[in-house]
């Protein structure tokens, strides 16, 4: 591992003024991502300065009836408190389908959302990749890629965005809080904060140098009883999404009335079924439905020469999870 | 007496070096108190083929706490290897940093020493290496035109395979694939070298202490009485620490070169790199049978790959010449040399693999012949080892079969597969037979026997390795059975070149060579007080003979080793395994859920460590089937799953209940105190027995390992279904 020099912040003032002195620090959540990085000699930070402490640790009701995650609450403690449970069961599930326990008891709310990719040639310094090395190429496009993406790719870059929560977040709907240099604050639609990779792969989402995720905003409670995590992957714990699939549904008089429909494992960013939304929205929710649903989601799969599986294992995953959340009783 | 369960063999009682392992006082080979030690990291090189053609340490050199790097430019001359592609053994040289030229990618092209781990670490990453690259064979397929045959013992045959095919009134032919895996055990490779004047210690983590002696002085061409190599405990080894590899040879080096111990450590990256590999195996079988389901034909080809400098063959055709009853047999294997590091031995090494495609193929077959799978294999036992004529000197293979059958509930399987439904699931059972070789060598022990007051002490010292399996343990229970002690009073002392010589852990053959050889120093113990005190043992116990003969210290030591019967019988463990998955009917997910194996391993000397054996064989055997795959990035021959992320072994989740009932059982023939190797033969079979389960549960043949949902979900349900 390289020399670093490490600051612990004891405020958010001191963090973003370490910050802006220095434009090679990092700042460390849980480190269940960074500090691994760092020794594969992936992410190279000179100074790392730990934000773990602040008191962004809490989950609070908020004006819009919802709930504010703090982003350095862990995600154990996020997806076991009571609040979120009860009114976001549909986070909690995809939450605790994550990693192991003790990475979970790690891991932080904003940490969780600016993971890294697992794609080996980006943990793998001396193997091309633009995200790690912009302009060296893109490994994974005529390499092994098989757990790679087959939405919203580019020639630059293939990689898959790793996380579960953000998969029921996108699907929830929220809103990211971040601190700015300046001291001011700003928002950014859970939707528009990772970004497809594009000719930029090296950026993974639309924060700015030296910001801070401070807190997740979530509107209403949603799908309190229709829900479902289907997490598809190669071993029953401690293993990445081949595919996974958020879905939430609100039924009254035998209808769809609001839905919610993200994947995880097909894209840069948390994967967010519009169209398949939006042809559920006001249908009845038969598996004839879903099968639909479940086709058009998929049409627009562009597949890479390992991943084709992908296709179908995706269809199937709509399906069931859906029918999952609808076999639910409150 | 023999009601107390701490005096004498067959107890299942607790480790005897719990305790110290618990409490953290085991000590492993990095964790020595060596003063004035300095630390050494490996450099990998980043191309698979090519030469170097430069090198900056310059970078490296100026950093805080580097004491040394050393490169093929200034690296001590090692013994050459004497021919090309030299086959490795468990005591092979180990030449490295000899010469300009990269042969796999990771391959060590230096090494930094420093007064930290983390500065020798970071000090590695700056050396930088200009290579010239050539265009490496890392790619199975197109490497077939240059598979060889790597000696006259790869090929067997007997009868005629044409005629037994042509005679058959069923056939089958079939190719089942195993991926490159790795051992990784927990404990990482790992030594501390001194070098004093031409004299070696070590402390490194090695399965076969003698053999890491001769390696080590060969390499460096200096007396094997100059070397001494200590591994007290070592975490496991799977057979990746049955030779001592390059590390050990760059510890000592290191510790030679700057006049200092130096320890190195291989990283967990590095486990995939540089501590040799099971190569992928393709597998061709071809079966034929008449309609009784009496085997006619069975045919075994073999297609692995080694290194471009040693050559390593996996016999997997080895459990097809011996295990079922068939006139015609023919047996092959094929090498082909690759830029990917040497293969070795890695747990139950040709059983493993070789029973994955034969019992997959045995129960096709059964299938194709529409009989019980249990009782295809049950009508073509034979009990003399049809592939040297020598009887066996115990088959129990059908009773495991016939009592697993039973305990399992056998007779509840549906024949026709994806039939059995619960909710979104198909259930299937799968079962397989399973043989591994009982080997048994020549060990020595020494005992040393202290009497205090009237109470007898006893040290039993032998150059034996505990790597997890409980040596220690059944050694104490061996020398307490035959001195007629209790084990309370048993120290056992293992791991230490000084000591007397045995084969070390590997092969399943340390359970049965450890215990013969103790028992061997005891009964010549207790022979010589005998004669010294006029007493029989059996009536005055050690403590009245050594005060008989005024001892308060005596000394034996023992030998045994194979004899006449041994070597007139064909000896192996035999088992069965019972398996029963869930398989989702949609998303290629799917789940053990329990497992019965049935095992007939000769007498056990402790239940309670022979079960830890068998479930961690079965636990081994379910990675095998359903996780573990070590790939090569196909354009830079790289591996891309090069953590534990990435290289999946099974999750406690993943597992099922494992149940394990071991024969009553006692080998004479095999040795004089009945004991037959078990840890192999727990490995052995699992994963066809795995695959057999989703077949009855879907229809669908796994034949590529590991089977994981992407394959599940795109497989295809046998043609032959529709017409069953």
């Amino acid at each position: 591992m390289r020399p670093f020099t490490y600051t612990q912040a004891k405020t958010i003032q001191e963090a973003l003024t370490a910050s802006a002195n220095n434009t090679e620090a990092k700042y460390l959540g849980g480190g269940t991502n960074l500090v691994d990085l760092m020794k594969e000699d992936v992410e190279r930070p000179s100074q790392i300065i730990e934000v773990a402490d602040l008191d962004f640790d809490t989950i609070t009701s908020n004006d819009t009836g919802g709930f504010t995650l703090g982003a350095m609450l862990s995600n154990s403690e996020t997806a076991n408190h009571p609040d979120i449970r009860k009114n976001y069961p549909l986070l909690s599930m995809a939450m605790l389908s994550a990693a192991t326990a003790q990475i979970r008891n790690m891991a932080t709310n904003g940490g969780n959302l600016l993971q890294r990719t697992r794609c080996p040639y980006f943990f793998e310094a001396s193997m091309p990749c633009n995200k790690r090395e912009p302009g060296s190429g893109c490994g994974a496009l005529e390499g092994a890629n098989a757990k790679h993406a087959i939405f919203g790719w580019s020639e630059s870059c293939v990689a898959t965005h790793p996380s579960d929560m953000c998969v029921a977040l996108a699907a929830l709907g929220a809103t990211v809080i971040l601190q700015k240099p300046d001291r001011t604050s700003r928002t950014i639609e859970f939707t528009d904060f990772h970004r497809l990779p594009g000719e930029q792969p090296e950026k993974d989402n639309t924060i700015l140098p030296g910001e801070i995720i401070t807190a997740i905003d979530l509107t209403q409670p949603k799908f309190k009883t229709n829900y479902h995590y289907l997490k598809i992957r190669e071993r029953s714990s401690y293993a990445f999404a081949l595919i996974s699939v958020a879905a939430g549904l609100k039924i009254f008089g035998g209808m769809i009335t609001d839905i919610g429909l993200a994947m995880g494992g097909v894209a840069h960013k948390p994967w967010k079924l519009t169209k398949a939304e939006a042809f559920l929205t006001g249908k009845m929710p038969t598996t004839a439905n879903f099968e639909q649903a479940a086709k058009l989601a998929l049409k627009d799969a562009k597949i890479l020469s390992e991943n084709e599986y992908k296709v179908t294992m995706g269809k199937k995953a709509i399906v069931r999870a859906l029918e999952q959340a609808l076999a639910k009783t409150a | 007496m023999d009601t107390d369960i701490s005096i004498g063999t067959g107890n299942p009682i607790d480790r005897v070096e719990g305790r110290l392992k618990v409490m953290g006082l085991a000590k492993y080979a990095s964790e020595f108190n060596v003063k004035n030690l300095a630390y050494a990291q490996g450099i990998n090189s980043t191309i698979a083929k090519g030469t170097i053609t430069a090198i900056d340490t310059s970078e490296a050199e100026k950093q805080k706490g580097v004491i040394k790097i050393l490169t093929y430019k200034n690296a001590d001359k090692l013994k050459h290897y004497e021919e090309e592609l030299p086959a490795i053994s468990t005591s092979s040289i180990q030449p490295v940093l000899q010469n300009a030229d990269v042969h796999y990618y990771g391959e060590y092209v230096g090494l930094v020493i420093a007064e930290t781990f983390e500065q020798a670490q970071y000090a590695a990453s700056l050396v930088k290496y200009t290579y010239s690259e050539k265009k490496p064979d890392i790619d199975f397929d197109s490497s077939r035109g240059k598979a060889y045959k790597p000696t006259e013992k790869s090929d067997y045959s007997r009868g005629n395979i044409m005629q037994g095919m042509a005679e058959a009134d069923v056939t089958l032919e079939q190719t089942y694939n195993t991926p490159i895996e790795h051992h990784h055990p927990m404990e990482l490779h790992a030594i501390i070298a001194s070098w004093n004047n031409g004299d070696v210690q070590a402390y490194a983590s090695q399965q076969i202490i003698d053999d890491a002696t001769i390696t080590i002085a060969d390499t460096f061409q200096i007396e094997k009485k100059n070397v001494r190599v200590i591994a007290p405990f070592v975490g496991g080894g799977f057979g990746s620490k049955l030779h001592a590899k390059q590390h050990v040879i760059l510890g000592v080096m290191a510790s030679k070169q700057i006049g200092r111990p130096v320890q190195m450590t291989v990283t967990r990256n590095q486990m995939f790199t540089n501590t040799n590999l099971r190569q992928r195996n393709e597998q061709k079988i071809q079966v034929g049978a008449k309609s009784d389901g009496s085997l006619t034909a069975l045919s075994h080809d073999t297609l692995s790959h080694t290194s471009t400098y040693e050559e390593f063959q996996e016999s997997c055709g080895t459990v097809t010449k011996m295990l079922y009853k068939t006139p015609n047999n023919k047996v092959t294997h094929r090498l082909m040399p690759m830029n990917l590091q040497t293969p070795f031995a890695m747990r139950a090494p040709g059983e493993a693999t070789g029973s994955f495609a034969l019992e997959s193929a045995m129960d096709e077959m059964a299938w194709k012949l529409k009989m019980d799978p249990v009782d295809f294999r049950v009508k073509n036992d034979t009990q003399v080892d049809p592939s040297s004529d020598k009887p066996f000197s115990s088959r129990l293979l059908n009773e495991c079969l016939k009592i697993g059958a039973e305990e399992f509930g056998w007779k509840n399987r549906p024949q026709e597969p994806g039939t059995k439904e619960e909710g979104n699931w198909l259930v299937g059972y799968g079962v397989s037979g399973a043989s591994r070789r009982a080997p048994y060598q020549k060990t020595s022990a020494k005992v040393i026997l202290e009497l205090k007051d009237t109470k007898v002490r006893a040290t039993i010292q032998m150059d034996a390795t505990d790597i997890g399996t409980g040596s220690y343990t059944i050694i104490a229970q061996t020398a307490s059975e035959y001195l007629n002690i209790s084990v309370s009073q048993i120290d056992v002392e293992l791991g230490d070149s000084d000591f007397p010589k045995t084969p070390g852990s590997g092969g399943s053959w340390g359970a049965a060579s450890f215990s013969n050889g103790a028992r061997a120093a005891c009964e010549n113990a207790l022979t010589a007080l005998e004669e010294k005190s006029g007493l029989k043992a059996a009536d005055a116990g050690i403590a009245k003979m050594m005060q008989a003969g005024n001892l308060n210290l005596f000394e034996a030591e023992g030998t045994a080793e194979p004899d006449e019967e041994f070597k007139k019988h064909s000896v192996f463990s035999f088992g069965a395994n019972f398996t029963e998955v869930w398989v989702d009917k949609d998303t290629g997910v799917f789940r053990i859920k329990r497992m019965l194996n049935v095992a007939s391993c000769g007498k056990i000397l402790n239940p309670k460590t022979a079960f830890g054996q068998i479930i961690g064989g079965c636990a081994m055997g379910a990675g095998m089937a359903i996780a573990e795959q070590t790939k090569v990035e196909p354009n830079y021959g790289n591996f891309i799953t090069r953590s534990f992320a990435d290289y999946h072994v099974p999750v406690n989740l993943d597992m099922a209940n494992i149940d394990v009932i071991f024969l009553p059982e006692e080998d004479k023939i095999a040795n004089k105190m009945g004991i037959k190797g078990v840890g192999e033969l727990g490995i052995t079979s699992v994963a066809a027995s795995i695959a057999n389960a989703i077949f009855n549960a879907t229809g669908k043949r796994m034949r590529d390992l590991p089977i994981t949902p992407e394959k599940l979900i795109v497989a295809q349900k046998e043609p032959e279904l529709l017409n069953w």
